[in-house]
């Protein structure tokens, strides 16, 4: 049994090493394009990996310096982690209510989710205008609240599907115990859906990463994500090909933290999730 | 837990030191050739710029000890270059008032000044002491002052960049004898720099050469190619229009019936798809870049490409071809016995005052400043990418010297020179965006083989009237006639 | 309480989703050209009928965008469940393999748009290159991006890269929140893997299915980045989908009336697919209970 086990581990290993190269390959491709020089970029035959005296970080300091790259790495922290948040924060509230008290019925709950489904094309300019009468153009506020919109109903469908896999039976007895709803909300309830949380939080933190039309239009000078800075390296006639790499792989550092980071609360799921039926 | 704490320790300490690390940022010196007065001091006033993100921005910190004796102190708001328009425009509709110096490409002028957003210059232009004030528009080439400047008889921007597209070719290919004899024995005549399309399409056949066959002399290790085209969307209608417009087709007539499927258009179609054959596989999504070093990395044997390209060919470290390169005139084609060229202007710079400017006075003494006071340092440096546009600049080789030598400055400033006497203007009227954009979509088409170059271009007419009649054909019609004037002015049309 | 507790989301989604619900819905019944001027003609429904029936561009780009959803997604779904389910299978050493396989997902667009532009060239790509290298040159692949042909596959293949790992991570939550002790009582009842998957395992999974799928449909809808760096939409209009259309007829050519329509438009038929969905899954629901 045991060795049988072992052998069905090799195999799949074997597989998922297959599909990771695939997958891993375009991210290698970006790590060593951010260590050519120009007119390594286009060339025939392509130059897979630099020659050996090129391996500095000239493309980093660029980015990072000559291009505002480090305001970027801290303007577009603020906005998703902010985002990140408030969504599942304000969003696992209401996943809860919905969840456990079918508020509104299945027709609130659509309306949650259709505010996703809203073309941003068509919103962006009307939001624009909203933050323009607040003021709010070109700080962090208006980029935060913009990803919300996007992000909580996201967050709010993926928590409450959790939150409808756990017996209810947990939290009423909590509340016979005599502890408060808000009480066995925190105490019972979230604890025990960490993996949805943790997943969300993720989530909602990468699609405000990777944000690009709000950032663009609601911001100026103050605030400069990095998807605008990245966009910025592209010129009419001087795309920066290497520089734009070097700020990808800067620009990944952070949601590899983040994953590293959740993971263990993801796995505690597991151990948590024997408490399901 | 340590693990984290150790990799995220790394990261901030990573970029702790990247951020340790000052750029010594390089301006070019003073020329002291053009002369000026700077505007006398204002009280501290700050000025924010905005235009398309990096290098090009650069002239106004070259520049920031002039500006801060003129009292004046800039902010600059970079945008990347795909979406100046949009952010602009958003901004505009939004009456933001955030920017002073607003920085565009030329065709949206039309856009920006009908509907009020630029502060007409003419006053301030005609202001005494002209040292200080006068911008020298005479002194701008005329396609770039009548056709990017104006609108409805003002002037609204001043240009501070000047695209335009020249013919670029592998002058050792032309000039090898056993090439030369073989060419002649083909098409019975001599091998020379393309001067029609007609000789451009037989000179792309001719240098098409797969791997393993002989190119001057050499066995070839990959497939050569005679040409490319931009035939990517987004400018492949400009690559049409330089063959077009040479025909003698301008986009509307008098009446903006448009005039864009006349048969000369569609012949210079079909030779743009002809071209395709002679051109790389990749060629339906080639741009700037992919056209620039194909060209540089000796895959093609001709290219038409911006004026910035041939630069970048002369230097050994980016190019397999230096000194082999050779810069002519865009080909042209043969209207009543006689070789008309015309060269494109696609993109392209100019600044401009927004209109709700809190300081348009001192907005207006930073773009003089930009487009004239220093324009000849900015042209000349490789730390921009801004191209020459007034007959100063092509008057004062000895500026370029710095960057290319004495010699090749004198003679790219001759092709320039040359190209820009061809000059044909992007649609710049109201609405320029869509008329482009269909303009680009069914040339696209008819290049991917999607349809033919009739169909194509039929498409375009009606859609160009669709728009038209949409955005109100009454006025669209007057400011084209408006632009025909300028047209006629600069001899385009008769 | 219950009440109390959805107010934030409500009152957050409301106040920024109501101005621009209505506005929307204002212009679209108007003809508004921002580029020539501010002023606002009422045309009715002019416009829905100029999409629908008047605009083989916009039901060009709706085809291109369906094969993204439909096919482009279906594959994300069945890449990822794969992956799930052999990751899980891993122990311990799991953690690493999804962190690995999730890395795409933290690459912006407008980062990959431009690794994968140059991946996919012909001429100074790797891709090509290797693969003729490997096969000495037999398989003389496509110039992928510049072919009408293969164009909207390739912008298919960033965004199944991209996303595929969301999907995996998504289903491997559901999996590891699958009670233990369920899936021994149904072994100890004789089922096989095969039966453990099919009939305890994804009808578990079905919520964050759906979930997932919803999401990356919506998302898919809106493919915008990965056009404008790959191809533009071309050769030709092959790879145009409709959130590319849509932005060129708000930000470009600035037709806010138009654009409103079509953006309704869309809207509706997101709504509907959803619709569709979710009654599935009600349905699905109702019969395991």
């Amino acid at each position: 049994m045991k060795s049988n086990r072992t052998t069905l581990r090799i195999v799949i290993g074997l597989f998922l090493t297959v599909a990771l190269v695939f997958f891993l390959f375009p991210v290698l491709w970006m790590f060593l394009t951010s260590f050519k020089t120009q007119d390594q970029i286009f060339a025939s035959p392509p130059v897979i990996i630099p020659p050996r005296d090129q391996w500095n970080l000239d493309n980093y300091i660029g980015a990072l310096t000559g291009s505002g790259g480090l305001q970027a790495v801290r303007d577009s922290l603020i906005v998703s982690i902010s985002t990140a948040l408030i969504s599942v924060g304000v969003g696992s509230l209401a996943a809860y209510s919905l969840a456990r008290y079918r508020l509104g019925g299945d027709q609130f709950s659509f309306w949650i989710l259709s505010t996703r489904m809203f073309p941003p094309v068509a919103s962006a300019i009307p939001l624009f205008l909203i933050f323009r009468q607040l003021k709010w153009i070109d700080t962090y506020w208006a980029l935060i609240l913009c990803n919300t919109i996007f992000n909580l109903p996201f967050a709010i469908w993926l928590l409450k599907g959790f939150i409808e896999d756990l017996p209810v039976e947990l939290e009423e007895s909590a509340l016979i115990d005599g502890t408060s709803v808000f009480g066995a909300f925190w105490r019972i309830t979230l604890p025990l859906i960490s993996p949805g949380l943790v997943t969300a939080l993720l989530f909602t933190f990468v699609f405000t990463w990777n944000e690009f039309m709000f950032a663009l239009l609601m911001t100026r000078r103050a605030v400069r994500p990095l998807t605008v800075m990245i966009q910025s390296l592209a010129g009419g006639h001087e795309i920066l090909w290497a520089q734009i790499a070097a700020s990808g792989v800067i620009a990944i550092i952070p949601g590899i933290l983040l994953v590293i980071f959740l993971q263990r609360y993801i796995v505690r799921g597991l151990t948590m999730g024997a408490l399901k039926y | 837990m340590f693990r984290i704490r150790f990799s995220f320790v790394l990261f901030t300490t990573f970029v702790l030191l990247l951020g340790a690390v000052v750029l010594a940022q390089d301006a070019p010196q003073p020329l002291g050739i053009t002369e000026f007065e700077p505007c006398q001091p204002f009280d501290n006033v700050t000025v924010t710029v905005v235009g398309d993100a990096g290098h090009n921005l650069a002239p106004y910190d070259f520049w920031k000890d002039d500006f801060a004796a003129m009292g004046i102190t800039i902010e600059i708001v970079e945008v990347p270059f795909a979406d100046v328009y949009q952010k602009l425009k958003t901004e505009f509709v939004g009456q933001t008032g955030a920017f002073d110096v607003v920085t565009f490409y030329p065709a949206y002028i039309g856009d920006f000044a009908s509907n009020g957003y630029l502060l007409p210059l003419d006053e301030f232009m005609a202001r005494e002491p002209a040292a200080v004030w006068d911008p020298h528009q005479d002194d701008v080439l005329a396609p770039f002052r009548e056709l990017y400047n104006k609108f409805g008889g003002q002037t609204y921007a001043l240009t501070i960049d000047g695209d335009v597209l020249v013919l670029m070719y592998r002058q050792d290919l032309f000039d090898n004898a056993d090439e030369q004899a073989a060419f002649k024995e083909k098409y019975g005549k001599d091998l020379m720099p393309p001067e029609t399309w007609d000789d451009w399409l037989q000179v792309a056949e001719f240098f098409t050469r797969k791997a393993g066959d002989t190119l001057a002399g050499e066995t070839l290790t990959e497939d050569f190619y005679g040409a490319s085209e931009f035939a990517k969307r987004s400018f492949s209608y400009a690559w049409f229009m330089n063959r077009a417009a040479s025909a003698g087709v301008v986009y509307f007539d008098e009446n903006m019936n448009p005039r864009i499927n006349e048969p000369g258009a569609v012949a210079g179609l079909q030779n743009m798809m002809d071209t395709l054959k002679f051109a790389p596989p990749d060629v339906l999504n080639s741009g700037y870049d992919e056209l620039r070093d194909l060209f540089i990395q000796g895959r093609t044997a001709m290219v038409v490409q911006w004026t910035d390209v041939p630069k970048k060919a002369a230097d050994p470290t980016q190019s397999k071809i230096a000194g082999k390169v050779g810069v002519g005139r865009v080909p042209g084609t043969e209207v009543n016995g006689e070789v008309v060229h015309r060269s494109m202007m696609p993109v392209g710079r100019v600044v401009a005052v927004a209109a709700d400017s809190d300081v348009p006075e001192a907005a207006y003494c930073v773009a003089k400043h930009i487009a004239y006071n220093r324009s000849l340092e900015d042209v000349s440096t490789s730390l921009t990418g801004l191209d020459p546009y007034r007959q100063s600049h092509l008057d004062h080789p000895e500026a370029f010297a710095a960057l290319m030598g004495e010699e090749n400055a004198a003679a790219y400033l001759a092709g320039l020179n040359q190209a820009l006497a061809d000059g044909f203007p992007d649609i710049f009227i109201p609405g320029s965006a869509q008329y482009q954009d269909a303009l680009d979509l069914e040339v696209n088409r008819a290049l991917s083989g999607e349809i033919t170059a009739q169909e194509a271009l039929d498409n375009v007419a009606a859609k160009w009237n669709e728009i038209t009649d949409t955005l109100g054909r009454e006025n669209q019609v007057a400011v084209w006639q408006q632009a025909l004037e300028s047209y006629r002015a600069l001899g385009l049309i008769e | 309480m219950a009440l109390l507790f959805v107010l934030p989301a409500v009152l957050l989604l409301l106040s920024l989703t109501i101005y621009p619900l209505i506005r929307t819905l204002a212009l679209s019944v108007v003809q508004l050209e921002l580029s020539v001027s501010p002023n606002e003609k009422f045309v009715g429904l002019t416009n829905f009928i100029k999409v629908l029936t008047g605009d083989s561009r916009f039901w060009n780009a709706m085809g291109n965008t369906a094969v993204l959803v439909v096919v482009g997604v279906a594959i994300q779904l069945v890449l990822g469940m794969t992956l799930a389910l052999m990751a899980q299978q891993m122990g311990r050493g799991r953690t690493i393999w999804v962190t690995l396989f999730l890395i795409p997902i933290m690459i912006a667009p407008v980062v990959s748009g431009f690794q994968f532009r140059v991946i996919f060239n012909d001429t100074f790509g790797p891709l090509n290159y290797i693969i003729e290298k490997l096969t000495n040159g037999v398989i003389q692949p496509p110039a992928w991006t510049a072919n009408p042909d293969t164009s909207l596959l390739t912008i298919m293949m960033t965004d199944v890269w991209q996303w595929a790992p969301f999907m995996m991570l998504l289903i491997l939550a559901g999996l590891e929140s699958i009670s233990p002790e369920l899936l021994e009582a149904a072994k100890v009842d004789g089922a096989n893997a095969w039966q453990l998957f099919w009939r305890i395992k994804l009808p578990l999974l079905m919520s964050v299915i759906i979930i997932g799928l919803l999401i990356r449909m919506m998302d898919t809808f809106k493919t915008f980045d990965l056009v404008v760096l790959l191809t533009n939409g071309g050769p030709g209009d092959s790879s145009e989908t409709i959130a590319y259309y849509t932005y060129l007829n708000g930000f470009q050519f600035f037709s806010m009336g138009y654009t409103a329509a079509m953006a309704f438009i869309q809207l509706i038929v997101i709504i509907i697919i959803s619709r569709v969905f979710l009654s599935i899954q009600k349905r699905q629901r109702g019969a395991d209970e």
